[in-house]
């Protein structure tokens, strides 16, 4: 019995006859947020898929707070307490921006409390509740992200999935989603499990950042030993970050 | 003057009962991307819940109509246990569309039979709802039967309105019908979602059909003419939308309504397919539907 909150031994997935990720091992404590940096198409949003069951893993095995989990249903796993921000968003287009988020509630007891679920995001979300009556797809990029966070936020998480908060977004949206991220972060007690292209933006909220190359986790440590790496930052940033943020 | 009226009045009341037994079919449409078949056999079923609780039994007319619509709602949902899960489940390598239009229809057949076999092929007839008429100008009247159809038609569509923009299994419908995997997310059962949906589309058609038959009479074909005019009402409000399916259910209704008063019932189709095929050729994706298909 550990006391990790997730914990994936050997997890190999794909689509089709492809192979995506293979021999995957990756760790998140509770509470701690995780961030996973690897180029693109080297299987993170795979990974993140078999997680939350809407890719059905091929071998391995996926362990929730000591429960076995692969091969349960995404419905199944996301009662358990996993909320998962998908890529893009995920979010429901022709319908408004509250009923995005109430739709983040749907899961049994956190229904009831909905209403108070909706006044924390909007006190943390001030310009998702500008846009509340709006249809998703008429939301700007950015937009469109932070209601996908707020929706992640809608009910009690025990693991967040957050894929590629920043893919597609201009600088001054990235910093928006980050600076929601970070509030995010303080507020929740749930673990984190972040996957980025790069760590140009994961310096304030990683805890551990893992990389992956090719399908499996290739390097892991504290963003601090992983942002001096010459040879990590000559793949992934082509220069020193500026330290933290 | 008379004409007019009599289009109008007749209009209204065939394009109500249209959208409540198409509207069902959009909602399976835009949920489950298959268009359902056995739809006009919920019709024929609710016609004999019709006949069997108003003849047989001499029940209230509103208990009539609960009974049909859970029967119907019953019938609908192994339906979809039987002809379509099984199938989704296997999504991959089927073409899903296609099979499920032979499987629902195959099920359709089968309840058909079942119903020649234990009725009997005589038609049976069906009490109305309300009796008595009111004239709305000399020479046009209506029965009080047709406007109680047309009233709860319309009441039930908007209250499915209601339930899918207000409701938190309405608001899952929706939600599966966009973006099924961030619905699954979300925590919704879809396993389960699917067959209530079909239950709920197939019980509208039962109430629909509590008043066809005593329109016309309960039998084992009843539910034929229903389904062709329902389809021809889905696909011309375009796939998948609802107000799209009420627009075209309205714009049935009128032409039939007019070709009936104008040039007599013997003209009806021929006028209506030539309108639909004239509709389709300009606007191939229906009223309200795009290129993309409309969601719910």
């Amino acid at each position: 019995m550990s006391d990790l909150l997730l914990d994936v031994r050997g997890l190999r997935a794909g689509y089709d006859r492809a192979v995506v990720i293979h021999d995957l091992d990756l760790a998140v404590e509770p509470a701690k947020t995780a961030v996973v940096i690897g180029p693109n198409g080297h299987g993170k949003t795979t990974m993140l898929r078999a997680i939350a069951g809407l890719l059905q893993p091929w071998a391995g095995e996926v362990t929730l707070d000591g429960r076995r989990v692969d091969g349960e249903p995404a419905e199944r796993i996301a009662g358990l307490g996993v909320v998962h921000v998908m890529q893009g968003d995920g979010l429901f287009a022709g319908m408004t921006v509250e009923e995005n988020l109430l739709m983040g509630s749907f899961l049994g007891s956190s229904w009831r409390g909905r209403r108070e679920a909706l006044r924390r995001v909007y006190q943390a979300l001030p310009l998702v509740e500008e846009k509340r009556a709006q249809k998703a797809r008429t939301l700007s990029g950015g937009e469109r992200r932070l209601v996908g966070l707020g929706r992640g936020m809608m009910r009690p998480a025990r693991l967040m999935l957050i894929d590629e908060p920043s893919l597609g977004l201009a600088p001054v949206a990235i910093e928006a989603v980050y600076a929601a991220l970070a509030d995010l972060r303080k507020e929740s007690e749930a673990a984190v499990l972040l996957i980025e292209e790069n760590f140009t933006h994961v310096g304030g909220i990683a805890d551990v950042v893992h990389v992956l190359e090719a399908g499996a986790i290739i390097r892991s440590g504290s963003y601090a030993e992983l942002s001096t790496d010459e040879t990590i930052v000559q793949t992934y940033l082509g220069a020193l970050p500026e330290a933290g943020r | 003057m008379t004409d007019v009226v009599a289009i109008l009045a007749n209009g209204f009341i065939y394009g109500s009962i249209y959208g409540l037994v198409a509207i069902g079919m959009t909602l399976i449409y835009g949920t489950l991307r298959i268009l359902d078949m056995s739809q006009g056999s919920m019709v024929m079923a609710g016609s004999y819940v019709g006949w069997w609780a108003l003849a047989e039994h001499g029940v209230n007319a509103l208990v009539a109509l609960v009974l049909a619509f859970i029967v119907t709602f019953i019938l609908g949902t192994a339906t979809e246990l039987v002809s379509v899960q099984p199938l989704i489940n296997r999504a991959k390598e089927v073409d899903l569309e296609m099979v499920t239009f032979i499987t629902t229809f195959a099920v359709a057949i089968l309840i058909t039979n079942l119903a020649l076999q234990h009725f009997g092929p005589f038609q049976k007839n069906v009490p109305v709802i309300v009796s008595g008429h009111v004239e709305l100008v000399k020479g046009v009247t209506i029965s009080y039967h047709e406007l109680t159809m047309a009233g709860i038609s319309i009441v039930l569509m908007g209250s499915l309105g209601l339930f899918l923009a207000r409701t938190r299994w309405g608001l899952a419908v929706r939600a599966v019908a966009q973006d099924l995997d961030a619905a699954r997310s979300m925590g919704v059962p879809v396993t389960r979602l699917y067959p209530l949906t079909m239950g709920l589309a197939s019980a509208l058609a039962g109430v629909g059909g509590v008043f066809l038959g005593g329109l016309y009479f309960a039998s084992p074909t009843a539910g034929d003419q229903p389904l062709l005019f329902a389809l021809i009402v889905v696909v011309l409000g375009g796939l998948g939308s609802l107000t799209g399916t009420i627009y075209a259910a309205y714009l049935v209704g009128l032409i039939q309504a007019f070709t009936e008063v104008r040039y007599g019932t013997t003209w009806t189709l021929t006028i209506l397919y030539a309108a639909i095929l004239a509709i389709l050729l300009v606007r191939p994706y229906g009223l309200k539907g795009s290129p993309s298909e409309a969601r719910l």
